[in-house]
Order: C-alpha cells, then sequence, then structure tokens
C-alpha cells in the first residue's frame, strides 16, 4: 500500500517535471519561431485548422449561453420587477466567465482532441522520430505552430463567442420575453465596463496556450496502439478542462486584486 | 566481457551501450565500430534490441550508460539543437517508412532539404525528386499522398527520402520485409550501389539473410541484447554458436518445439463456441 503510494507520487513528480521541461522547450521554440519568417506558414497553416475552422461551433455555444442565461435568469429579476435589467446579467456573465469558459472548453474538445490524435498518430507511427532524424527539431516543427495558433486565436475565438452570447441573450430577452430593447442596452452599457470584456478576452491567451501544450504534450508521450492514442485523447481533453477550470480560478483572484488596487472605490460599488 | 573499441575506429563508435526500459535491460554492454564506407548488417530475432541499437547510432535513444561517437566525436551528451548538423549527415529509412501522411510523396522528399535551407530553384528540386524517386522506382508518384500507397511503395519512398540530403551514412531499419522478392533484390542492389559509387556507410537491419549475405561486408548477430556473432558472411555461416546456426537456417529451437508439444493446445478446424463453455 505505502510502496503504491510512494510509486505513484514519484510517477507524478516525474511526469510533471517532464512536462515542465516539454513545456520550457516549446516556449523557447516558439519565441524563436515567431522571428523566423520562414515558419510563418506552418503557423498559417495551423490558424486555419485550429481558429478559422472553431468558428461555427465556437459562436453556436456562445448564442447558446446567452439564450439559456436568458431564460433562465428572467423570472427571478422579474419577481423583483428588475427584468430590464436582464442585459447587465447576461452580459457580464458572458464577457466574464461563460464565453470564455466555454468556448475553451469547446475548443479543448475540438482542437485539443484533434491536436492529441494528430500527434499521438504521429507518434506511434514513427513520423515524430523521422523529423527529429533529419536534424529538425520535432517540437520546433509540430509543437510552436499549433501553440501559437492556439495562443494568438483563442482570444479572438472568445470575441465570437462573447458576440453572439450577447446577441442570443438579446433574441430571448428583447423579442421573446419582450423587455424594452433601450433598457436593455442602458442597464448593458452600464454594469459592463470595458475592464470585464478586456479581463474575459486575456483569459483566452492562458486557456489557448494550456490547450495546446497539454494536447501537444499528450500527444508525444502517447503509448502505442489505437488504445493508446485514445487514452491520450481523453487524457488531454480531462487535463485541459480542469486546467481551464484552475486558471479561470487563479485568473479571477488575481484580477480581483488588481482592480481593488487600482480602483479602489469602485470595486466596491 | 566486451571486446574493447576506440572512439576512432570507426565513423561510428558505440562503447559499453547499456540502455534499460523500465528496469528490463535491452542492450547489455554492446561496444561495436562500424568502418566508414562499409555495410553492416544486424540481424537477430524479434525484440533482441537491433532497432534500440540503431536508433541509438543517430541518438534518437539515450543510453542508460555507455558513449556513442560519430567521427571521433562523443554525441550522445549533446543537446538537441548541437545534434541537427550531425543528423543531416545521415539518412534513416524506418521500419515502416514513418511517411508524413499530410504530406504528398513530393513534400516527403523535399522535407529535409527544406529544413535546412532556402529552396529558390525549383526546376532543380523537382529534377532531384524525379531522380531520387526513379531510384526506387516511384518516378510518377510525386503528388500521391502516403495513404494511397502500398506498405512497399511507402518504404521505397521513404528510402528516396533517406537520400535526399546525400547522407554520409545511411540507416535502414528493415528495408526489405514486406517487400516481393523482386522489389527487395532491388533494394539490396541499391544499397550495394549507394557503397560503390557514393562510398555510402549502411547499417542494416534485417531478419532477411539472404539480404544480409547479399549486402553485408559485415554480419553482427543481436541475442538478448548481446553481440554473439560478429563478422563476414563465410565467418557467420560457420558459426559455432547453435543460436546463430538456428537463426540463419530459420529453424525453431527445441524451447519453442517442446512448448508447441506441451502447450495442450488443440486445434479445430472451426470455431466453436462449446469449447469455451
Amino acid at each position: 500500500m505505502i510502496e503504491a503510494i510512494g510509486e505513484k507520487t514519484i510517477e507524478s513528480i516525474v511526469n510533471t517535471g517532464r512536462f515542465a521541461r516539454f513545456m520550457g522547450r516549446a516556449l523557447n521554440q516558439s519565441a524563436v519561431s515567431i522571428l523566423q519568417p520562414r515558419c510563418y506558414s506552418l503557423i498559417w497553416t495551423q490558424m486555419f485548422t485550429i481558429g478559422v475552422r472553431s468558428v461555427p461551433v465556437i459562436m453556436v455555444t456562445g448564442a447558446f449561453v446567452g439564450m439559456v442565461l436568458a431564460v433562465q435568469a428572467y423570472d427571478q429579476l422579474a419577481g423583483m420587477g428588475l427584468e430590464e435589467r436582464l442585459g447587465v446579467l447576461i452580459n457580464i456573465a458572458v464577457v466574464k466567465e461563460l464565453g470564455p469558459v466555454l468556448a475553451a472548453v469547446m475548443l479543448a474538445g475540438r482542437v485539443g482532441g484533434a491536436l492529441t490524435a494528430e500527434l499521438g498518430t504521429m507518434n506511434v507511427t514513427e513520423q515524430i522520430a523521422a523529423v527529429q532524424s533529419m536534424g529538425t527539431d520535432p517540437i520546433k516543427y509540430l509543437v510552436s505552430p499549433r501553440f501559437l495558433a492556439c495562443l494568438i486565436l483563442t482570444p479572438f475565438l472568445i470575441v465570437y463567442a462573447d458576440l453572439l452570447g450577447i446577441l442570443g441573450g438579446y433574441f430571448v430577452s428583447v423579442i421573446q420575453l419582450d423587455i424594452n430593447s433601450r433598457a436593455y442596452w442602458d442597464f448593458s452599457a452600464q454594469g459592463v465596463a470595458l475592464w470585464d470584456l478586456s479581463t474575459g478576452i486575456l483569459k483566452g491567451f492562458f486557456f489557448g496556450g494550456a490547450i495546446a501544450m497539454i494536447s501537444c504534450y499528450k500527444g508525444f508521450t502517447c503509448r502505442e496502439g489505437a488504445q493508446g492514442v485514445g487514452e491520450a485523447c481523453t487524457e488531454a481533453f480531462v487535463g485541459s478542462f480542469i486546467t481551464i477550470l484552475a486558471l479561470n480560478f487563479i485568473f479571477a483572484v488575481v484580477m480581483k486584486a488588481i482592480y481593488s488596487t487600482f480602483w479602489p472605490v469602485q470595486s466596491l460599488l | 566481457m566486451a571486446k574493447q573499441v576506440n572512439k576512432d575506429d570507426g565513423i561510428i563508435v558505440v562503447r559499453n551501450l547499456v540502455k534499460t526500459f523500465n528496469g528490463r535491460e535491452v542492450l547489455k554492454n554492446i561496444s561495436l565500430a562500424f568502418e566508414k564506407g562499409k555495410t553492416t548488417a544486424i540481424i537477430g530475432p524479434s525484440g533482441c534490441g537491433k532497432t534500440v541499437l540503431m536508433k541509438h547510432l543517430i541518438v534518437l535513444e539515450r543510453p542508460t550508460s555507455g558513449e556513442v561517437y560519430f567521427k571521433g566525436q562523443r554525441v550522445d551528451e549533446l543537446s538537441e539543437r548541437q545534434l541537427a548538423p550531425i543528423r543531416t549527415q545521415f539518412g534513416f529509412c524506418f521500419q515502416m517508412g514513418a511517411l508524413f501522411d499530410s504530406l504528398t510523396v513530393y513534400e516527403n522528399i523535399i522535407f529535409p532539404i527544406r529544413q535546412h535551407q532556402k529552396i529558390r530553384n525549383w526546376r532543380a528540386i523537382d529534377e532531384l525528386v524525379k531522380q531520387k524517386l526513379a531510384v526506387v522506382g516511384m518516378d510518377g508518384y510525386q503528388q500521391h499522398y502516403p495513404a494511397s500507397l502500398s506498405g512497399g511503395q511507402q518504404k521505397r519512398v521513404a528510402l528516396a527520402r533517406a537520400i535526399a540530403l546525400n547522407p554520409e551514412v545511411i540507416l535502414y531499419d528493415e528495408p526489405t520485409t514486406g517487400l516481393d522478392p523482386i522489389r527487395s533484390d532491388v533494394i539490396n542492389e541499391l544499397i550495394l550501389k549507394l557503397q560503390r559509387e557514393l562510398k555510402v556507410t549502411s547499417i542494416v537491419v534485417t531478419h532477411d539473410m539472404k539480404s544480409a549475405y547479399k549486402i553485408g561486408d559485415r554480419i553482427i548477430m543481436l541475442h538478448e541484447g548481446k553481440v554473439i556473432a560478429d563478422g563476414d558472411a563465410g565467418h557467420i555461416r560457420n558459426h559455432p554458436h547453435s543460436v546463430v546456426q538456428q537463426f540463419i537456417h530459420g529453424q525453431v529451437g527445441e524451447a519453442d518445439l517442446a512448448a508447441l508439444r506441451l502447450g495442450g493446445t488443440r486445434f479445430t478446424p472451426q470455431y466453436n463456441p462449446e469449447d469455451f463453455q
């Protein structure tokens, strides 16, 4: 029993160390890739696959988030006669939390799963070893473009999720629940500050970076066979999902601290 | 006791090489020197560590202990970045081809060239690709994707990619496995041609004794992670070790026969669910 616990502990420390080394090398090679224009074509290709192709699914996610918030929150607010303030609640929830987090979770499933499966298959069919044997660093060739594409485009995808979330919320609130449009937008404008929007979008960099890093690492270290690739994909999604939630919590604490330091009065209101 | 070798005894030298995977020793204190311009065939039963040994020569695997030298320089301790210029002097033909399935045959072959230099003269590159593919009998397949090729065709394209940078050393991992006898002989002839004309050093991991005798200036046999025979074809043919004789004649060992006799295996012509009830 004690032996098993010790073994597991050592294994997780070793894995953490390996992941940290992988991340260090990937960050280093990504910085190098940014400075080398010949790497741009690889980054563009990944940006198309990771970013452009994710737009529809991210927009659908955002729209449903906004719509469901309107449906669920209306009764509570209407009970207090505050239904015209529904816009504040929907929009602040969408731009600050639900838009970024659910867009990132959707990306972890769509992009993270694909990255792990692709790199995992390359790993088990020795394609990664082939890249290495030809004097090319596989981290630079395979990980950096994917990492940079995720890092750059996740904030943009969050903007799409936010936009559709806001429109979805508006559609249900104003058209279906018959809330005054002018009041809806006025209260929203009062309640949602640029800070809320910016912090939501800023999270995208961290979420995107975490998804790419975890998914690529799992692909690079996946075990042989179809089962190995399958397990790696599952581990990548679960790992990315938990990391997104944990990062979101850390981000909320840090941003709140920053806000109350620089704007102590507003934070009390 | 492994034979002692000096780091300058060959173009590639491994000294006291030990490799352990999860506590299991796959290579046990191997010392070998590979002579420049010669073809060495490494033979041995499946799982004896042949491929692992070959991956150490290009540092795709790092030794648990021991040293690897290339042209007198110790390479097993170099960083990935320091290894890049050394690896460009190697060509590695992987067992299953390891072609990049998202790239066409043409893009696969120019991959190593593109990674190390800026291509300006595309016409010359087209010609080079054509020439490399013609060598392996695959000219005309430039725009095909690896998935649309048979296993043997993929292997030939992989060989064309391995020779794209005109390497000094080519490592072949079972180059003739899965090929028809004629195509196998073409590959053997190609290995000989590269050695004759370009003085390429070739190291070939193979099960195919016909191929090993034909191409190998030297044949090394590995068994359970150790070198048990090392010499030219004549030496191997007349080697006194029973495992060597069994392997080169393709004879099943007494232990395997005993397992078949005593294993209680009953073969029925058809699947019968009652057998498992």
